[in-house]
């Protein structure tokens, strides 16, 4: 798994790539509220993540109750097989996703 | 009543006319329920939508089932799936060649790839089971209650099967054999429980545990001396019918850790209502169960049975940190009350309530509760 973030203002963008599974998902997640302080607009942009597993699923709903506080979040560019994981596990409902 | 018509090919301009006159010939007269068979339909025209449009105006119950995946994304598309029942066919897997992981009652659990498992179930009708378990699990899931993902409902052979997420976890049971302090494990294991106890529901969300406790006190009060049964019921009426979420199973064999995350398993006793449940389904895995054979738990978790009490006494005491001794022991009580109500029950409609064990259970619960209803003013706290 590879992660950039791209902050501009108070918009982030975190960038996901390759496989989020229980050994990468801890780092997602410590990346996520290393940069949120003060950010009112997050993207996840997935174009490159190939698969998550329950633990990256766990931390995108843990970003997305903490925006909910602050601001908006939403996720992007979702790769149809990740698509599938969202969709069989009820989050393409409650995710904002573009 | 019911009625199957099969959809077969492609449905079109071209010939919807004459399937729609086919159809309505098979309708003629009928009264009831009308499902569509798509096993067998590639492709569906807005003039096909058209003809399926008239018979649900017809029979507003109309639905239809087995569509591929095409199919479906144009029911999708269209509005349909939100309009009308459509349900997708069932994948179809092999499990030739994969390793089995467990067997359990009602099923085998094969790995069928580095990320997924599949539980066939033996039963060839399960699948209602298999779908209110799933149902359970995928709310739970979207809840953030850590769990594993459950994927799709297949078709393996002549069998039912489901797709869950695979766990490289170990059960706490393991991990306090394997000599790990159960002291931490049952403080971990609080702060899921709280996190579970955190999520309120919409009533009728999951099943009601009230209205389920309300079976054993019903049955099991006659048992009872009558004022003690008639206080008993009392008390179980009064508690309060809450929209809290409950795991409805929580021991050591159904929490799991993967690289430090902690996770639960057998989401099919989800629930929802007052804590006070919870604890007396957590008193009767790691105390109750024993109270005629004191190494009933100690079989059970392959622990130690002065493991199982420290287990529960570590996990009260963590649940209700900073209460003092009394207040938990009326808890404790109030448990074992709601416990021994469900055990008694329990071991009177077995088919082998004659037999040792079960005499013994019976009147321990009998004792307990006859000693005990008496000191206690309600079941809540």
């Amino acid at each position: 798994m590879d992660i950039s973030t791209k902050k501009d203002g108070n918009s982030l963008v975190i960038s996901v790539s390759g496989r989020v599974d229980t050994v990468t998902a801890p780092e997602l997640e410590k990346r996520i509220t290393e940069n949120i302080d003060g950010i009112s607009e997050l993207v996840l942009d997935l174009k490159d993540m190939t698969y998550t597993s329950s633990s990256g699923l766990r931390v995108i709903l843990r970003a997305q109750k903490l925006m909910n506080k602050q601001g908006s979040i939403k996720v992007t560019n979702v790769r149809d097989e990740v698509m599938e994981i969202f969709d069989v596990t009820g989050f393409s409902d409650i995710l904002n996703i573009e | 009543m019911e009625k199957t018509i099969e959809l077969k090919g492609r449905i079109d301009s071209s010939n919807a006319a004459e399937r729609e006159t086919e159809i309505q010939n098979q309708l003629n007269g009928f009264d009831g329920e009308v499902i569509f068979d798509a096993s067998e339909l590639e492709y569906i025209s807005s003039a096909g939508l058209r003809v399926i449009l008239r018979v649900k105006k017809q029979f507003p119950s109309t639905r239809i089932i087995n569509c591929n995946s095409e199919v479906y994304e144009i029911f999708d598309m269209t509005g349909f799936t939100e309009m009308m029942n459509i349900s997708k066919a069932y994948r179809k897997i092999s499990i030739d060649g994969c390793e089995v992981i467990g067997e359990g009652a009602n099923g085998i659990v094969y790995r069928t790839d580095p990320d997924t498992i599949v539980k066939v179930y033996k039963n060839h009708d399960a699948l209602e089971e298999i779908h209110n378990e799933r149902e359970l699990a995928r709310k739970a899931f979207v809840m953030g209650i850590p769990t594993a993902i459950p994927y799709d409902v297949v078709q393996v052979g002549e069998y039912y099967g489901s797709v869950f997420e695979l766990l490289n976890a170990k059960s706490f049971a393991k991990l306090i054999r394997a000599g790990e302090s159960v002291e931490d494990l049952a403080r971990q294991s609080v702060e899921i429980l709280k996190t579970i106890h955190s999520t309120e529901l919409k009533p009728g969300e999951l099943p009601s545990k009230k209205q389920e406790s309300m079976k054993w006190v019903n049955y099991t009060k006659d048992y009872l001396p009558a004022e003690i049964g008639e206080k008993l019921l009392k008390m179980f009426e009064e508690t309060p019918d809450t929209n809290t979420m409950l795991h409805g199973d929580y021991h050591i064999k159904n929490i799991m850790q993967q690289n430090g995350e902690n996770l639960l398993i057998d989401m099919d006793t989800l629930s929802m209502g007052h804590p006070i449940y919870e604890f007396a389904a957590i008193y009767a895995a790691y105390i109750g169960y024993s109270c005629a054979d004191p190494d009933n738990a100690a079989k059970f978790f392959d622990i130690p049975g002065e493991k199982c009490i420290d287990m529960w006494k570590y996990t009260v005491k963590y649940y209700f940190e900073g209460k003092d001794e009394q207040y938990v022991d009326n808890i404790i009580r109030k448990a074992a009350i709601i416990c021994y109500t469900r055990l008694l029950r329990w071991y009177a409609t077995k088919k082998s309530k004659e037999d040792k064990e079960a005499q013994a259970v019976i009147a321990f619960c009998k004792n307990y509760l006859t000693e005990n209803v008496p000191k206690t003013d309600n079941l809540y706290f």
